[in-house]
């Protein structure tokens, strides 16, 4: 008999396949999650508080049965929600435009042969590492220029725009002139966006077999058909991809938004310039910026629920 | 329906700014109905050839026609050819019946209900119509290769075009579809071309074989013919498995002379070789004979070296008692042990002359003594 096995009559447990390094192993990892998740915990504790609970707690307890209040998040979805509204209004039509015409660009750089082809490639490429501070000026140049609202007119009157929100009532989305400023956002960040979904689709194309497009063409497909029915069916998983990623990235950003939309806030500002306006002013009320950045997070976390397991699939490479 | 025509068709890739020849100046009319073959080592330029008539590469020089119909400027699409691949390229993402719909949806104006009888008809014919509903990843290999098949019979095109189709089955599968598509060719009577590397498909498929080196048509004959009649040393080597035996001779008069032995020739094939130096004489195999004593003509002294059974017929590689080895094929039932000595007679009538420098055949087998297939008359 070992010692082990002595231990465990002992304790009147079995102790068959009890590992000491599986168990360090497994309380470290329990430590990392606690570690990573305790910003995350504090956060949403704080933002259940009230302030004056917030005052006399350690931010990660949870607020007792006093000092427990949803109203932080009632301030944050009446401050936030049409700034919600208007992103979502720039996150998804420059979501959707940069992941198609990226898959557009990889199908023609990459199943196609042309002269220059890998000079495009290259610039392409180039366009991935052009900082955003570097465009700038020249953006801001840009859009001062063009006048978007008086180019649109005569197929939209983007001043028309209200929307019928249920739970909010009439939300006016476009009441205000700079509302034409989300249109130009949503052009530059599909503009924007175009290099790396087109390097993503690409690397994803290259391994699309030549051998089955050729027999589409042999078949009486155009090109378009071909890409129409054999290639954007088989890109669901990069499509996954290219969305997630893009979304998050339109979603969260701040710096085109704040040089793009010339008022800085108001009617047509995102909602990550609207979470400046939860700060409470002189005195920081914590509860309220934690619930907001909870309710302006809360699309991107939908995104990743709906796409998860095709994103799986699309980093992992599979057709 | 028409004949298939190879015009001097020649196809030049361009490796950083030198030319490199991938099929050289091929001529060959396919007859309507005819399975032609496409035999050759890899890189020969066969796929490129048939790339070239489906119209996925181009053609640098000469023409391809159908019928009176010049085809090699036209797109794909529009050259009434069906193409399976040795991949298979099904889409994956269709069932059975998507992948055998499509080409009739994108290249016809039938009606849905047309296209679908039409798909159940062929699949039934290939017996895969309980896999319409299925993906192609549901699918076996060989169910794989049916579909791709179906997808190009259903289309009912002038031509048809195989790339390897059968080289990623596994060889009890691979002997069976041998035979089905041949069935299936004879009983469609389209034209069809077929590449392959393996000289069994090109042996027992084809009416006609075309055989290439080097982007270069060595000979278009029946299978028989090239096997019996080869035009020069390329063809006679790759045809036939274990391969000819070549021996580099010097021409001594009415005898040749190696190293290690010496062959006296007859007057014929004196002849033959009267205006070379050096030729390549070859035997078959199966017609180099073991003998038990070596007093006759052309019977040689030789040590057995290895033996590989096949059961039906014994391999023996012999040996001069030098370095040159050649190999004879024996009945199975034939009890040959290595090391043994044996009488080796390489009979005159079998044999074929090459010349050394060109290949060209000089002389070929004489075919008197083969025996003819056909059956006596019945009395």
């Amino acid at each position: 008999m070992s010692v082990r096995d002595d231990i465990a009559d002992q304790l009147g447990v079995d102790l068959e396949g009890f590992d000491p390094i599986r168990v360090v192993l497994y309380g470290t990892l329990v430590g990392l999650v606690a570690f990573y998740l305790s910003p995350l915990e504090s956060g949403l504790m704080t933002a259940l508080k009230t302030e004056a609970e917030f005052a006399t707690s350690p931010p990660f307890v949870p607020p007792t049965a006093d000092g427990f209040t949803l109203e932080p998040f009632s301030v944050a979805i009446d401050t936030l929600a049409s700034a919600i509204l208007n992103s979502i209004m720039l996150a998804v039509p420059a979501t959707i435009l940069s992941a198609l015409l990226g898959s557009f660009a990889a199908y023609g750089l990459t199943n196609f042969e042309w002269r220059g082809q890998l000079g495009v490639v290259t610039l392409f490429i180039a366009g991935i590492f052009i900082p955003y501070q570097a465009v700038l000026i020249p953006l801001s140049r840009l859009w001062a220029i063009v006048n978007t609202k008086e180019l649109l007119a005569p197929i939209l009157d983007i001043t028309l725009f209200s929307v019928q929100v249920p739970v909010l009532g009439t939300v006016e989305l476009a009441t205000h002139p700079h509302y034409a400023s989300i249109i130009n956002l949503i052009i530059t960040h599909a503009a924007y966006g175009i290099p790396i979904t087109t390097l993503l689709f690409r690397s994803y194309y290259k391994k699309l077999s030549t051998e089955m497009l050729e027999a589409a063409r042999l078949d009486g497909a155009s090109a378009f058909t071909v890409y129409r029915r054999i290639v954007l069916p088989l890109s669901t998983p990069m499509f996954a991809v290219t969305l997630i990623y893009q979304f998050t990235q339109i979603w969260n950003d701040l710096l085109f938004a704040l040089v793009i939309i010339p008022s800085g806030s108001g009617p047509a500002a995102v909602a990550t310039i609207a979470l400046n306006e939860l700060t409470g002013g002189i005195i920081q009320t914590f509860n309220t910026q934690m619930a907001g950045a909870f309710v302006a997070a809360l699309p991107t976390l939908l995104v990743y629920i709906l796409f998860g397991d095709k994103f799986a699939k699309g980093v992992a490479g599979e057709a | 329906m028409a004949d298939l025509t190879l015009d001097h068709v020649s196809k030049f890739f361009d490796d950083d700014g030198s030319k490199v020849v991938a099929v050289d100046d091929a001529s060959v009319t396919i007859e309507d109905g005819e399975f032609l073959v496409l035999v050759g080592p890899s890189g020969c330029g066969k796929s490129t050839t048939l790339r070239m008539i489906a119209g996925l590469e181009t053609v640098s020089e000469g023409q391809i026609r159908l019928g009176d119909d010049r085809m090699d400027n036209k797109p794909p699409r529009d050259r009434d050819i069906a193409m399976v691949f040795q991949s298979y390229a099904l889409y994956p993402h269709m069932s059975v019946r998507g992948n055998m719909r499509f080409g009739l949806e994108e290249s016809t104006d039938m009606a849905d209900g047309e296209i679908d009888s039409l798909v159940e008809e062929t699949a039934e014919m290939l017996g895969i119509d309980d896999l319409l509903g299925r993906k192609p990843g549901e699918l076996s290999g060989g169910q794989q290769q049916r579909v791709a098949l179906g997808r190009a019979i259903v289309r009912d095109p002038e031509v048809f075009l195989m790339d390897e189709p059968l080289s990623n089955l596994d060889a009890k599968l691979r002997s069976q579809m041998r035979t089905e598509l041949q069935r299936l060719q004879e009983d469609l009577g389209v034209t069809t071309v077929y590449v392959t590397h393996d000289q069994t498909e090109a042996m027992t498929m084809g009416d006609r074989i075309a055989i290439l080196n080097d982007g270069e048509l060595q000979q278009v004959a029946t299978p028989l013919e090239a096997y019996h009649r080869p035009a020069n040393r390329f063809v006679a080597g790759f045809i036939g498995e274990p391969s000819m035996n070549f021996f580099q001779m010097e021409v001594h008069g009415d005898t040749l002379a190696d190293d290690s032995f010496t062959y006296s020739l007859s007057p014929e094939s004196e002849d033959a070789v009267s205006g070379s130096e050096h030729v390549t004489l070859g035997i078959r195999p199966e017609d180099v004979e073991l003998v038990a004593d070596g007093s006759a003509d052309h019977t040689y002294e030789t040590t057995v070296d290895v033996v590989e059974p096949m059961g039906n017929e014994n391999a023996v590689y012999l040996d001069f008692g030098d370095e040159s080895r050649f190999v004879a094929t024996v009945g199975g039932m034939r009890r040959v042990e290595a090391g043994e000595t044996v009488y080796a007679h390489i009979p005159e009538d079998a044999v074929h002359l090459f010349d050394a420098s060109s290949g060209d055949a000089l002389k070929n087998r004489s075919l008197e003594s083969v025996e003819l297939a056909e059956p006596e008359p019945q009395a």
